[in-house]
């Protein structure tokens, strides 16, 4: 699907209602967050998102774009924390400074913690088309000119990449140097931006006026092409969730004062 | 169908009427096209008769403008948007952004008109067979041609059924192909008799193959108006600026050579140049 990360399929994983989904990966978001260490962060992300990814038929996909979203993460947060992080147990010494255990696993926590959160998040891109998980919120009473903004958010920025592009090689055809130092780069974002934003503005009341000419601020209730599948077992099971949230936001917290 | 008397329409802020004192009937499945130098109000008219101004421009107004039984200016462009449909020039502008396949694309009106699914599946399946569309059902609206955009962009109106469909200037943007499959399908639409077909365009050989009748505007009045063999035959045409086909310019420069006789009457199509020059 152009512009975003959803890998087609009918998986169960694929058929759940996108809010089952949703909470899923607030639940695992609340995870990242209140799980005490790496051991239980890594376990949860083992027995938890590496089986629904393989269960959707997403694991490929899905353990690729984790690796490469967090390995960043990785490197630099174990320097910083290790670098950084008073500890006793020294594992390296470069220029003065000293790599120590305790801040390795500091930030190799940190990591799994990111890695956690947009484990979930990736989930559900990967498993929900972006117009479904709209229409559900719009049903659940998310207004529908936000979810508006969102779709087309999706779809019309890489246009006006392209016409960046367009305007830039212009640029360049009438004798606009871009192969130069960092400042003087910054200086041609004047002659790029300018007619980008202008053109842009004379966009939105076109595509304003397209809009209504669909009927889009018509009022009364819209309907959809697309459907969507529910069943009280999801319904149930999303309030479990929730519960489930708030047991494991309220034992972080008791955790946090007994200690 | 269309009942235009003595309608004026002035932008905010704007001492002269973009529409100055119009008096227009348009019969029902009409296939009207409207010619003019740029500043004449072809594209006011647009906006009038789709009822985006006043309400989408504002300014103020004067007149009766009604399509059907519809008074527009007095209608909301809720009201008006099921049953008037107006296509732009730049056809990227039009695909709402909201959908990723041209099937949802055509579904985009309906579901906001508040159809059930069954009717709004109907209808999408009907759009695509008429507009030819089936074979790119499935594509991303934004990975087709200009020409398949504009296609969607009318086939997307077209599923709303709209009685009267107004489109400034759609193939403006169109390679010749384009152009050819737009024509084609306001052609089969104006044929079918319920669609009444409003056209602003320069391309006038296209026009002269396919338009009933042409108006033409100039400084914001009707200027000619009749048949488009005959109107744009009409040497007066030159001196509004709106030019001649290529074909009426070339039998003109013969008959200013004195080889056919000035008598025998401009052509304004290949058929009728054939015809001129044997």
């Amino acid at each position: 699907m152009h512009g975003t990360l959803f890998v087609s399929g009918n998986s169960g994983l694929h058929r759940l209602h996108p809010l089952t989904k949703l909470a899923l990966t607030f639940l695992f978001l609340v995870f990242a967050a209140t799980l005490p260490n790496l051991l239980w962060l890594l376990a949860a992300f083992v027995i938890l998102l590496v089986p629904m990814s393989a269960w959707g038929g997403l694991l490929r996909p899905f353990l690729r774009s984790c690796l490469v979203v967090i390995t960043p993460f990785v490197i630099s947060l174990s320097i910083i924390q290790g670098f950084f992080t008073p500890g006793e147990t020294p594992l390296f010494h470069l220029a003065g400074f000293v790599l120590t255990g305790e801040g390795l696993l500091a930030g190799l926590t940190v990591a799994s913690r990111i890695l956690m959160a947009l484990g979930g998040a990736l989930l559900l891109m990967l498993s929900t088309r972006p117009d479904m998980l709209m229409l559900a919120l719009t049903r659940s009473g998310l207004p529908g000119s936000l979810a508006y903004v969102v779709l087309t958010s999706i779809q019309i920025f890489p246009r006006f990449q392209e016409r960046a592009q367009v305007i830039l090689e212009a640029q360049q055809a009438r004798g606009l140097e871009i192969k130069v130092n960092i400042f003087k780069r910054l200086r041609l974002l004047v002659p790029l931006m300018g007619p980008l934003v202008l053109s842009s503005i004379v966009d939105v009341e076109e595509r304003a006026m397209a809009l209504e000419a669909r009927a889009f601020s018509r009022p009364g209730r819209k309907t959809s092409l697309l459907a969507l599948a529910d069943s009280p077992g999801q319904h149930l099971a999303r309030w479990g969730l929730l519960l489930l949230m708030l047991a494991l936001i309220g034992w972080s917290i008791w955790r946090a004062i007994s200690s | 169908m269309i009942r235009i008397k003595d309608f004026c329409y002035w932008y905010p802020g704007q001492d002269q009427p973009a529409l100055d004192g119009i008096d227009l009937e348009i019969p029902e499945g009409q296939f009207c096209g409207v010619v003019g130098p740029n500043g004449a109000g072809k594209s006011t008219l647009c906006y009038a008769l789709s009822g985006f101004a006043p309400h989408f421009f504002h300014g103020t107004w004067e007149g009766e403008l009604q399509v059907g039984k519809r008074d527009v200016p007095r209608s909301t462009l809720g009201e008006l948007a099921g049953e008037i449909g107006l296509v732009f020039q730049n056809s990227f502008n039009q695909i709402s952004g909201a959908r990723f396949t041209v099937r949802e694309e055509i579904a985009f009106g309906l579901e906001n008109l508040g159809l059930k699914r069954k009717e709004i599946e109907r209808r999408v399946e009907e759009t695509l067979a008429l507009i030819d569309l089936e074979a790119l059902a499935e594509r991303s609206p934004f990975a087709l041609s200009g020409g398949q955009q504009q296609r969607v962009a009318i086939a997307s109106i077209l599923a709303m059924q709209p009685k009267l469909l107004v489109l400034d200037e759609p193939t403006s943007q169109l390679d010749p192909r384009g152009t050819q499959e737009v024509f084609k399908i306001l052609d089969k639409l104006a044929g079918r008799g319920g669609t009444t077909v409003v056209l602003v365009e320069h391309k006038l050989e296209w026009l002269a193959a396919f338009a009933d009748r042409v108006i033409t505007f100039s400084q914001g009045r009707i200027v000619l108006d009749g048949s488009a063999k005959k109107i744009l035959a009409d040497e007066k045409l030159l001196k509004l600026g709106v030019g001649q086909t290529q074909f009426t310019q070339a039998a003109a420069a013969v008959q200013k050579k004195k080889f056919i006789p000035r008598s025998r009457p401009l052509p304004v199509t290949l058929k009728q140049a054939q015809k001129f020059f044997e």
